[in-house]
């Protein structure tokens, strides 16, 4: 009996061996031709060992699936913004990446000097809130620390005169979270929300939070929260409702491929372990349709795989 | 007959009253919002006279244009705001916010944190609250390096005066400060404007 018991644990043991060295080593997304490829990143730079291992697993994953720039969410230097903390924790973990002629896109997170917005490879230009456009994509990167009236003025605008298939917002605060620690920013949601939903925004990017998450649609719009790319607060997501998937086991980042009307996206622990992966279909919005995110929400259908072992609440 | 002629008097007062009253409560708050719009315009011309100076000041310096050389960017602060410092010596606390302007900025800030949207927005400035590690700052005080400034709940900005991109409203504490981004100092501060 008690061999029995025996073989069905190491069985139990191999297979789910097994399972992580496949989603270690599988890559979940397409390489379609023409596709955009990007990299997530937030709350990394604190110059210890663990962003520099996640720094790692990304040259590494670049080999397989060659993306071409980087969008950080914020946190980007951690106490303090001397030139030898610009050195420790950017220059010199993502030196191969940066050499490689990899452009990171930052936004400026709580712990950020606001003049980081001069440092020429943080692609700011000397702005705390700016757009740029990827082939069928455009990017908005804002200053979730100061959401003033013109900023909320300029996004309007922006966003209005975006022609792009994809609009893609990113910033350091979660709109929705489900971690302990600072959770969602609830009152930058009643202003930037609104916006999204009108302007047919699809996927919103934010850090702050020191996990990884994926909540579930909200009015249409897909939310990540990848704050654990340096810094980590194990064990710090609540299971709630919102949340689609989650990983606060150890650092991670995301590696994104656009192509055409879907969105594919993966998270890859500090490890190399596959811990969330899916598509995102892009809904297209009716023009002048007000009510277009709640029919859609009822019309995704969003495929993703998680690795069950690897996620832990 | 005369309790007749009484109510009927009453009546005629009350209506009176009635076409009245509003009147002069519209009077009253026409001349609340001239009040208010003169403190404001006090309060706008003062940051805009301290932009003016600080853009000034910085013209004498090398011109900080986006930067692969981090050092530059270091060096230009410090110069920027030893400059600002030397120049506003003389400056005191009340200097942009007058003490009419810091009342103006406390009713806001009180009715903001009491009204609906209160939780949230001390929810928000409670997530980093620089004064767990900051005492009190004071004018022309460094924004100490590697502290996080904290988040203003937007609900709030859209609230108080519009800032020039130079100058932003940071709370520490219970004190709302007055910050110039760029060289990360304390420009003016109201002492206790959260309640």
């Amino acid at each position: 009996m008690s061999s029995i018991r025996c073989a069905t644990v190491v069985a139990c043991v191999a297979l789910a061996a097994i399972s992580l060295s496949l989603s270690a080593q599988e890559l979940a997304l397409p390489l379609k031709p023409d596709s955009v490829r990007f990299a997530v990143i937030g709350d990394m730079g604190t110059g210890e060992k663990p962003q520099y291992d996640v720094a790692e697993q990304m040259i590494s994953n670049r080999k397989k699936f060659p993306f071409e720039f980087v969008i950080a969410l914020g946190d980007d230097l951690y106490g303090g913004s001397n030139p030898s903390d610009y050195e420790s924790k950017f220059e010199r973990p993502y030196k191969l990446l940066l050499d490689a002629g990899v452009n990171f896109y930052a936004v400026l997170g709580n712990h950020d000097s606001p003049n980081e917005r001069f440092y020429k490879p943080f692609n700011m230009n000397g702005q705390k809130y700016y757009t740029y456009k990827k082939s069928n994509v455009r990017f908005f990167a804002l200053d979730s620390n100061y959401m003033n009236r013109q900023q909320l003025t300029w996004l309007e605008k922006e966003l209005q005169n975006s022609g792009s298939d994809w609009k893609i917002c990113y910033f350091h605060h979660p709109l929705y979270s489900s971690a302990a620690f600072h959770g969602s920013s609830t009152e930058l949601r009643l202003l930037l929300e609104p916006l999204f939903i009108k302007y047919g925004v699809q996927i919103v990017f934010a850090g702050h939070d020191h996990v990884y998450e994926r909540v579930k649609p909200q009015n249409g719009i897909y939310y990540f929260t990848e704050g654990a790319s340096g810094e980590l607060r194990k064990g710090n997501l609540r299971k709630k409702d919102l949340t689609a998937a989650g990983y606060d086991q150890d650092r991670s980042f995301m590696l994104v491929e656009i192509a055409g009307d879907e969105l594919y996206f993966q998270t890859i622990s500090r490890t190399g372990l596959t811990v969330d992966s899916g598509v995102i279909p892009r809904v297209a919005k009716t023009a002048g349709s007000s009510s277009w995110p709640a029919l859609r929400a009822g019309h995704v259908d969003l495929s993703c795989r998680t690795v069950a072992n690897a996620i832990a609440f | 007959m005369k309790h007749r002629i009484r109510v009927t008097r009453l009546l005629l007062w009350l209506s009176l009253f009635a076409f009245v009253a509003p009147g002069f409560a519209d009077q009253t708050q026409t001349l609340r919002d001239k009040e208010e719009a003169r403190d404001f315009k006090i309060f706008t011309d003062r940051v805009q006279a301290y932009v003016k100076m600080q853009k000034n000041l910085e013209a004498s310096l090398s011109t900080l244009k986006p930067t692969k050389d981090s050092a530059q960017i270091v060096e230009h602060q410090h110069a920027l705001a030893g400059k600002i410092a030397d120049a506003r010596r003389a400056a005191h606390q009340g200097d942009i916010f007058t003490h009419e302007v810091a009342e103006r900025f406390r009713k806001i800030i009180r009715s903001e944190f009491h009204g609906p949207e209160g939780r949230l927005a001390r929810q928000t400035i409670r997530q980093d609250d620089a004064s767990k590690v900051i005492v009190r700052l004071h004018v022309n005080d460094v924004f100490p390096e590697g502290i996080p400034l904290t988040t203003t709940p937007s609900t709030l900005l859209l609230k108080l005066p519009e800032l020039p991109q130079e100058l932003s409203y940071r709370f520490v504490g219970r004190d709302l400060t007055l910050i110039d981004t760029k060289a990360r100092l304390i420009v003016d501060l109201i002492p206790n404007a959260i309640p």
